[in-house]
């Protein structure tokens, strides 16, 4: 999965497969997430947010199944 | 003399390789600057240059102050505490450089100084010599690197040893990373053996992955170790289990034999005839119809005719209404067939005898058969393409095998072990050792040999399977030994070094020891390493993480080093979890998990899910059908 690379204290990357509904992030420890079934709203608000880190605690966080790739 | 800064002090007492030093009266103890650059005087590990006409005498300092006072001038000295001991280790010559050993003492009086940059750069530059790699920076001066000479680190075996979160995988991945360069070293040779699955990631693509899940979107592939490439001591223990009476083993013994000769004269082997076959040559047999044939010898029962021996005719096979068997059993898929139980009744003329056989093997043939149907012995067991069938014949040779474990195409390959069952991960790391050391010891003359391309095996995890009475220890310990003539080098990796065999430990010609803070362990590694440096050895406990002091053939002098920590891509699969994160509500957090977060509702269904699949990976992680090839490196602070 391709990942663009965002500015934000904590995600360095974030990544989105439409067809899997898959998010991927990676924190800027390195370490690479992916969550599951996420609407393609949401990536795209996410994108926009003016804080991906604090979207992705307020919004993604809690509601998304997420793995450890 | 005392106007030349780097003047420490006199040598006072020589007593062969340790020597005392008295510092001079103007010496100051801290920080001392010579031609701009900053040193520090009497530090435990800093070295000390004594010249000898044209040679100049290098040693470590092990000791500083009242301790270093010789003896017998504990009483005079009042004041006695500006001493040091040091250990000399090598000299140098003003041609052909520095060389370890000494071939000439020091005599009382003779000058000691501090040793500059400009020292250890004639001792430790070797810039651009393919000969050495880089593995971190000395600690003392951090703008010389610390190099390793390959072939001694290679050849003469090594040790990695600290206490968990001392940063040893880190060391390990970060060795592996140089050795691994495909600009310096095409044909590199390192085979990982990995029980926990820490490598794969870190090294991704730098090595060929071999495990028992294989997950082949990442191209990984499936791990087989056949039996049948076993000896006898190494397959009984994960078989049968231990055969005590000779009688059986004997037994056992000649039907195994009998099966490979059978085999052999279904197919030819090139390299083996009836005559030379033994129970240990490794030709494939079928281990199903070895299994098959005892159990029926064991546990069938038998109708009695009179005076008729007992053979497959007279089976009491249970039989359905209509007279046909149960269950007469599948010896591929190790199903046994279902026999009546014994009767001997007065009235009834039927009477079903226990099998009459003199062997007494019945509960070990019966181990065999719970695993030849537990399908966590399958790499092993069932080996895919290389599963002999009923006559022998398999589809695959033990060519492909070394092809897949020493000769891919990528430098590394790492053995996965992590999916094994625990009890019997030492008897699989011998036998894995065992036959990459027959092939590499055997082809010592040809180009797939380990004389001509050198393999390095690294351990991880040693401690876990090299204890003295343990199987794999046989096998490491004949590497230890010989390894160094045909090519074998290994590298050890533990966190308690206490137990592991000593004779293993004590072959390691180069330790890297990180901080490690158990005396036993610590009193482990002073024993066995070549070098008599108490002093430096007293500093384990307070290293930092990722610092080393590394000792032995692979370096020119101990040195205190800060090991390169490799980009975060490169780090091992082993780093702890964070039990606080970093981060905060309003901002986000570093990563998604800890306690001091709000919860995320719990799905324990899919934890179960995949205790069962015995596989950590989410089915539900989006993977690409391409592996990916070279990621660009991560850099810190990206934006």
């Amino acid at each position: 999965m391709k990942r663009q690379s965002i500015s934000s204290s904590n995600i360095a990357e974030v990544g989105y497969d439409e067809n899997s509904r898959v998010l991927e992030v990676q924190f800027t420890s390195g370490i690479v997430y992916q969550y599951f079934d996420v609407p393609p709203q949401i990536y795209a608000e996410m994108m926009q947010a003016g804080s991906a880190g604090q979207y992705l605690n307020a919004n993604i966080k809690g509601n998304f199944r997420y793995a450890r790739v | 003399m005392s106007s030349d800064p780097t003047f420490l002090g006199t040598v006072e007492d020589v007593s062969g390789a340790s020597i005392r030093v008295k510092l001079a009266q103007g010496t100051v103890s801290g920080l001392s600057f010579i031609e701009g650059q900053s040193y520090r005087v009497g530090q435990v590990g800093g070295f000390v240059r004594i010249p000898l006409g044209f040679v100049n005498l290098y040693g470590v300092i092990s000791q500083v102050g009242a301790s270093a006072v010789p003896e017998r001038l504990v009483e005079i000295e009042q004041h006695g505490n500006r001493w040091m001991t040091i250990q000399l280790v090598g000299e140098g010559h003003p041609v052909s450089g520095f060389e370890r050993g000494i071939s000439q003492f020091p005599t009382v009086g003779d000058s000691a100084h501090i040793v500059t940059e400009f020292d250890l750069r004639t001792i430790y530059g070797r810039p651009n010599d393919r000969r050495f790699v880089q593995v971190g920076r000395l600690a003392s001066a951090s703008s010389i690197p610390a190099l390793v000479e390959i072939d001694k680190l290679v050849t003469r075996h090594s040790a990695v040893v600290g206490t968990t979160g001392s940063g040893k995988s880190t060391t390990v991945a970060g060795i592996l990373t140089a050795l691994s360069d495909g600009g310096n070293y095409p044909s590199a040779r390192i085979l990982v053996i990995d029980i926990h699955g820490e490598y794969g990631k870190a090294l991704a693509d730098r090595a060929a992955i071999f495990r028992i899940n294989p997950d082949a979107n990442k191209g990984e592939h499936p791990l087989y170790i056949p039996y049948w490439a076993m000896t006898l001591d190494e397959l009984l223990p994960v078989t049968f289990g231990p055969i005590e009476n000779g009688g059986d083993r004997g037994a056992v013994i000649d039907r195994i034999t009998e099966l490979k000769l059978a085999a052999l004269q279904q197919t030819q082997r090139p390299g083996v005839s009836p005559d030379t076959l033994s129970v240990d040559t490794p030709v494939p047999f079928c281990i199903h119809k070895l299994w098959f044939d005892l159990h029926c010898e064991m546990r069938a029962t038998h109708y009695e005719k009179q005076g008729q021996p007992q053979t497959r005719q007279t089976w009491a096979l249970e039989k359905d209404a209509n007279g046909k068997p149960v269950q007469t059993g599948d010896v591929l898929r190790g199903i046994p067939p279902r026999f009546l139980p014994a009767k001997d009744n007065k009235d009834d003329p039927e009477k079903i005898r226990l099998s009459r056989s003199n062997l007494g093997v019945g509960r070990s043939v019966d181990a065999l058969g719970s695993k030849l149907r537990d399908p966590r012995f399958d790499f092993l067991l069932r080996p895919g393409p290389y599963l002999p069938d009923e006559n022998g014949a398999v589809n695959q040779d033990l060519d492909t095998l070394l092809a897949g474990w020493l000769g891919d195409t990528r430098p590394i390959t790492i053995l996965d072990l992590s999916g094994s069952p625990p009890m019997i991960q030492s008897e699989l790391v011998g036998s894995v050792l065992r036959i990459v050391y027959d092939a590499l010891f055997w082809a010592r003359n040809i180009p797939e040999g380990g004389r001509e391309r050198p393999l390095l095996i690294v351990l991880e995890e040693a401690h876990a399977y090299l204890d003295p009475k343990q199987i794999a220890s046989v096998a490491v310990r004949r590497i230890a030994k010989e390894g160094r003539k045909y090519g074998i080098g290994m590298m050890l990796v533990s966190q308690r070094p206490a137990e592991i065999d000593q004779t293993i430990l004590s072959q390691c010609g180069t330790i890297f020891a990180l901080r490690l803070s158990n005396s036993i362990d610590r009193n482990h590694i002073k024993s066995a390493a070549s070098d008599n440096l108490e002093g430096l050895f007293a500093m384990l406990p307070v290293l930092r993480t990722g610092e080393a002091v590394i000792v032995g053939e692979a370096v020119n002098l101990p040195v205190r080093t800060l090991i390169d920590r490799p980009s975060t891509r490169r780090r091992p699969d082993s780093t702890d979890p964070k039990v606080v994160v970093s981060g905060s509500e309003a901002q986000g957090y570093e990563s998604p998990g800890g306690w001091n977060q709000r919860r995320d509702p719990a799905d324990y269904a899919e934890a179960v899910e995949l205790w069962r699949r015995q596989n950590p990976r989410s089915n539900r992680v989006h993977t690409d059908m391409h592996p990916k090839t070279d990621m660009p490196e991560v850099k810190g602070g990206e934006e």
